[in-house]
């Protein structure tokens, strides 16, 4: 494999001292994070050993009878789990410019995995998705989304334009992380206004993903306006 | 300054571990042991004493067992709008009369006694009842009661132990059970599962900086769609019980066992289907009497009712 070269962007925001409030926003986002792993944990856990009756399974009885839906569930599942961890230090330019194999390594099996078995694995799922059809194109398209987006940051990366491959993983790990921010949604939608089960699903489907990506959006347009003219990625 | 985060975080994390589990409810569904689905094969209806209409008196008679003492203290009252003012619909079976002597059952809040007890006869041709429980449970007692020219059982209870309502009173009238799919839910009484609760404490401060705080109470309730659901006569889809709420669930579930004439014990759900006037409670074990339809419908229910109450509230899908 040819040897990537340091990158010329990442010593830009890692030289620059950051203030308080960076700190403080940065500090909440490792925060949330770190729980909302450490719960994906707690419900990953539940179906190891493998289980077919266990949690959101017990829904899918339907879906179950197809011998495939077994397969694609615990794939999606146990490789979706190894994807967020391995994610979860790839954005520190700090951790990428002292552990430059490290993110490499990282970012193999976090592209392997989705390419080769959580995307496709969630499109089947997707597929068969509780919610009815509203809930089955959002998960549809996210799977797509997902699978291409992580698809054109490697090829960013493969072609050394670090500030596209920075983008696309932006936005991949924004699919990513729809696996916390769906339930984080629906745990507050559930408490402000207790709807009936189905129709939160619905709506968290969509706003669990659409939601993370605007906020990728708004973030690089942000960073835009603030670098004026400068490049940042 | 990272590092302290660092340490910050790893604090806060613990803590977090060391609470309940955010991802799932322990289960809190209790199933009744006397409703529980077996592959034991389908069984006809026990015949009731219909089959000997030569003793008129034989046979169920039905109506509210109420506290002789009126004492508000013991009502359960649960917000502004519910309460309960502890009277059980009750079933009592006069199963055998051979000269005086008596034999029968009484059926309430899910427990089914045997009594036996003597009858002598009035000046006005009627009977005056004496009849006894074992004694070996808790809440067993003696019944006296006569039953009028006008049909009408009208008696009173009393308990040998001292328990917490030690004297009833009752009048019944005289009915037949018979199993019916096809009887519907009617909007008597509203479902409030008030013996599980979730209790969260609220604050207010006033402008005068006073502060208030009290204890707000949530219980599972049911909304209409319990009665748009008969899952008795009904093959249930996934599609038309996917989106309901626990507390429709349980009742669609329980409108079973109430059909079969099941005494519960739960009382939330005792007080919800006591008002139903088709209701009364003949039976404390219906493992055996279930339909197929109604046993696909029982793990269906069962299945969606499960998943409610351990993940709608949680981080996580379901």
């Amino acid at each position: 494999m040819k040897k990537m070269p340091p990158s010329t962007t990442t010593a830009l925001d890692g030289a620059k001292e950051r203030p308080w409030y960076g700190w403080l926003g940065l500090g909440l986002l490792c925060g949330l994070l770190g729980y909302g792993t450490y719960l994906m944990w707690l419900i990953t856990a539940q179906y190891w050993p493998i289980r077919l009756d266990a949690a959101f399974l017990n829904l899918k009885q339907d879906a179950l009878a197809h011998p495939y839906y077994a397969y694609a569930f615990f794939g999606h599942v146990f490789s979706s789990f190894v994807v967020l961890l391995a994610g979860l230090t790839q954005f520190s330019s700090r951790w990428r410019a002292a552990f430059p194999s490290g993110h490499r390594r990282l970012g193999q099996l976090y592209i392997g995995l989705i390419l080769g078995l959580a995307a496709p694995t969630g499109l089947v799922m997707a597929w068969h998705a509780n919610g009815g059809w509203t809930a089955q194109v959002s998960f549809l398209l996210q799977a797509i989304l997902w699978w291409v987006w992580t698809y054109w940051a490697y090829r960013a990366a493969r072609q050394q334009q670090w500030a596209a491959h920075r983008h696309y993983m932006l936005l991949s790990y924004a699919l990513t992380l729809s696996a916390l921010s769906l339930r984080f949604w629906k745990w507050g939608i559930v408490l402000l206004w207790a709807p009936p089960p189905m129709d939160t699903y619905r709506v968290v489907a969509w706003l669990g993903w659409v939601g993370n990506v605007v906020l990728v959006y708004g973030y690089v347009g942000w960073r835009q306006r603030k670098e004026e003219g400068e490049a940042i990625f | 300054m990272s590092y302290h985060l660092l340490l910050c975080y790893l604090w806060a994390f613990l803590l977090l571990i060391a609470c309940d589990n955010p991802t799932k409810n322990p289960d809190p569904i209790t199933l009744e042991e006397g409703t529980t689905v077996t592959d034991a094969p389908e069984e006809a209806e026990p015949s009731t004493p219909e089959a000997a209409p030569a003793q008129p008196e034989l046979g169920y008679w039905v109506g509210d067992f109420k506290n002789a003492v009126e004492d508000y203290s013991k009502d359960v009252v649960v917000g502004d709008g519910f309460y309960w003012n502890r009277t059980n619909k009750i079933t009592i079976a006069l199963d055998k009369i051979e000269g005086d002597q008596v034999w029968g059952h009484s059926v309430v809040a899910g427990n089914d006694r045997p009594f036996e007890g003597t009858r002598t006869r009035l000046d006005d041709g009627t009977y005056r009842y004496e009849v006894k429980e074992p004694g070996d449970d808790r809440y067993d007692g003696t019944f006296e009661f006569v039953i009028q020219a006008d049909q009408v059982m009208v008696g009173t209870w009393k308990a040998y132990k001292k328990i917490d309502i030690s004297q009833r009173k009752y009048q019944l009238k005289q009915r037949t059970f018979a199993y019916d799919p096809d009887v519907e839910l009617v909007a008597n009484r509203y479902y409030v599962e008030w013996d599980k609760t979730i209790e969260t404490e609220e604050e207010e401060t006033y402008p005068d900086g006073s502060v208030e705080a009290w204890i707000s109470k949530e219980y599972a309730t049911a909304t209409q769609e319990i009665y748009t659901l008969n899952a008795s006569n009904t093959a249930l889809t996934k599609a038309q019980v996917e989106n309901l709420k626990r507390g429709d669930l349980t009742i669609i579930r329980n409108a079973i066992y109430a059909r079969h004439g099941y005494s519960f014990k739960n009382r939330p759900l005792r007080v919800f289907f006591d008002a139903q006037p088709w209701y009364m409670p003949v039976h404390t074990d219906i493992r055996s009497d279930f339909t197929e339809l109604e046993k696909a419908n029982i793990e269906l229910l069962l299945r969606y009712e499960k998943n409610a109450a351990e993940y709608y509230d949680r981080f996580g899908r379901g």
